[in-house]
């Protein structure tokens, strides 16, 4: 599976409860769309180390990085990219 | 003399105009121009009609608008009713039905309005757009208000049948506002960082008492990026910090305090529940020059009942401290009887903070306050000193985060769910919120239901902070003869669970 769709498998199943890809754009803000909270962003960074294999350090905790599902595409491949 | 809380944020105006009264995002405003701003409030509801006592809701995000509409309906004599935007749009029309307000304080014609409007044809909405308007002409308040005239509605933990709304004078605010200036030694030089919900006790607390004594408050919109809102208190040289266990639990999860230059923090505090020692110290340890006080209170007391002076956090580990300023409190049997040092009872408070009673609700208000003393509902024990530690609560109120639940509310909703038969939600330990909501569900015959399906109906039926943390499926929920849910039985099986 693509970074996308582990991703998007992810969000879906744990803050949306629904395999129903249509309730989730790549673009859409988790914070304005009130996806996720702030104890949901904690889970979210520990999944993205363990899935992916990244560090995530406080400076990369901002919403430029993790705000949507291609915010966070990019991220990932960029912090990948490092290793 | 401050009757009002209008009359503090005054005396606030007239000591430094120019200060700034609040900053939020790249806006600063000072205390003149949220002055004018609120009078703009107060005049436009005047002139729509608003009589004194009217109810004003306020559906704002923590805003200088918010700010300005909440003393703008003080102005004009109206009581304000500060809704929570989470909220799901059913619960606002339930709590706006309740308190008969007739006037809706917005930022903007959303969705979530127009929805409203739909559910309460009865409302006047008015967008608030204030800030090109004020300018520096000073301007009296339309109307000076009786002390023990109500002031506000905070709504807690009901359920829609019976939403429980805590009414508050203007001498409850005003007292608690003053004692609680009093303990953290606010001055004009302070700034707080402030990331609490405006709308619950906690967060109306930290703003008006901030207000009051001519300092600033920095509006933070929660956190989600910790380490952003840390960049930010160390910019604009943060000297206060408010949170709940989770707040602090969050900070500590991913980064180190002194990490970032906080040099300014001079006070830090806590209050909404117990915080583990062990993050507390943590807090210490890394930023070891601001005073961290653990407080207690309820919005039943308008926020504050007691506090830990700083100076006694390892004399007396687990201890919620001493009633705040001229409030009494009392650790009593069920007959009302005060016990000695040591026992345990239900801790009662009794003092100028404690609510008029619930909105509407003489029943529900008969239940909590007996003759002058408010009934909190938790239990605890006092030191031979009078020191009050808490050992847990005698209701079944479910702790998350900031926010306060009544599992009837859970419970309201997934019994609409179809193919559930009976329900019963209860709070169970969660490291970073202290409780989470744990559902057991027994399904009618024949239905098949899945974990999934029954988080995917509470997301649509119920705002994320309701959102249960678990499902279990189970046969039948603990009940006493009489039929009564056993919710405790519930809690103790925690996070086991019946089913495992």
């Amino acid at each position: 599976m693509t970074i996308e769709q582990r991703l998007r498998t992810y969000i879906l199943d744990s803050f949306l409860f629904t395999d129903d890809e249509s309730v989730l754009d790549n673009d859409d803000s988790f914070l304005e769309k009130g996806i996720i909270d702030s104890t949901g962003i904690m889970e979210m960074v520990s999944f993205l180390e363990q899935e992916f294999g990244i560090q995530v350090d406080d400076e990369d905790m901002v919403p430029e990085n993790l705000d949507s599902v291609s915010r966070i595409i990019a991220f990932v491949s960029r912090k990948r990219a490092l290793v | 003399m401050a009757t009002t809380l209008l009359d503090l944020l005054a005396s606030s105006l007239r000591r430094r105009p120019h200060a700034e009264a609040l900053v939020c995002g790249q806006r600063r405003v000072s205390y003149l121009a949220l002055w004018n701003a609120s009078m703009t409030v107060a005049a436009c509801l005047r002139r729509r009609g608003l009589q004194p006592g009217d109810r004003v809701a306020l559906l704002l995000e923590p805003s200088p608008e918010y700010v300005a509409g909440y003393y703008g309906v003080l102005a004009a004599g109206g009581m304000a009713v500060a809704l929570n935007p989470l909220a799901k749009e059913w619960e606002l029309a339930a709590w706006l039905r309740h308190s008969g307000a007739r006037w809706l304080l917005c930022a903007g014609r959303t969705r979530q309005c127009e929805a409203l409007a739909g559910e309460c044809p009865q409302l006047d909405m008015t967008e608030l757009g204030l800030w090109r308007r004020a300018d520096t002409a000073l301007s009296r308040p339309p109307t000076t208000a009786e002390p023990d005239a109500p002031a506000a509605i905070i709504y807690t933990s009901g359920t829609t049948g019976a939403p429980k709304g805590v009414t508050l004078s203007h001498r409850n605010l005003v007292s608690n506002v003053t004692a609680v200036m009093r303990y953290l030694q606010l001055t004009p030089a302070d700034r707080v960082m402030h990331v609490l919900p405006f709308c619950y006790s906690y967060g109306n607390s930290v703003l008006h008492t901030h207000l009051a004594a001519g300092a600033t408050v920095i509006i933070e919109p929660g956190l989600m990026y910790p380490h952003r809102l840390l960049e930010r208190m160390a910019e604009e040289r943060a000297t206060g910090f408010s949170g709940v266990p989770a707040t602090y639990a969050l900070l500590l999860a991913r980064t180190r305090l002194d990490a970032y230059p906080l040099d300014s923090l001079r006070y830090l505090t806590q209050a909404g529940g117990p915080m583990p020692l062990r993050d507390i110290l943590l807090v210490r340890e890394q930023l070891p020059w601001a005073a961290f006080y653990v407080m207690y209170g309820q919005t039943e007391a308008t926020a504050r009942l007691s506090y830990l002076p700083p100076a006694l956090l390892l004399e007396k580990p687990g201890s919620v401290g001493v009633a705040i300023a001229d409030t009494e409190l009392a650790v009593c049997d069920p007959d009302g009887r005060r016990l000695p040092p040591g026992e345990e009872g239900q801790v009662c408070a009794r003092g100028p903070g404690v609510m008029l009673g619930y909105w509407q609700d003489p029943e529900a208000t008969r239940q909590v306050l007996h003759n002058g003393w408010l009934w909190t509902g938790d239990l605890g024990h006092m030191d031979e000193q009078g020191f009050l530690y808490l050992h847990g609560r005698a209701s079944e109120l479910i702790k998350v985060g900031a926010y306060r639940i009544n599992p009837a509310e859970i419970e309201e909703v997934l019994l609409a769910m179809e193919g559930v038969a009976e329900v019963a939600a209860a709070g169970v330990p969660d490291p970073l919120l202290g409780q989470a909501i744990k559902v057991w569900l027994v399904p009618q015959p024949q239905a098949r239901l899945q974990a999934q399906q029954v988080l995917a109906y509470c997301r649509r039926h119920l705002p994320i902070y309701k959102l249960p943390r678990q499902v279990v499926f189970t046969d039948a929920l603990p009940r006493t003869a009489s039929g009564k849910l056993r919710r405790h039985a519930l809690m103790e099986a925690g996070t086991a669970g019946l089913e495992d």
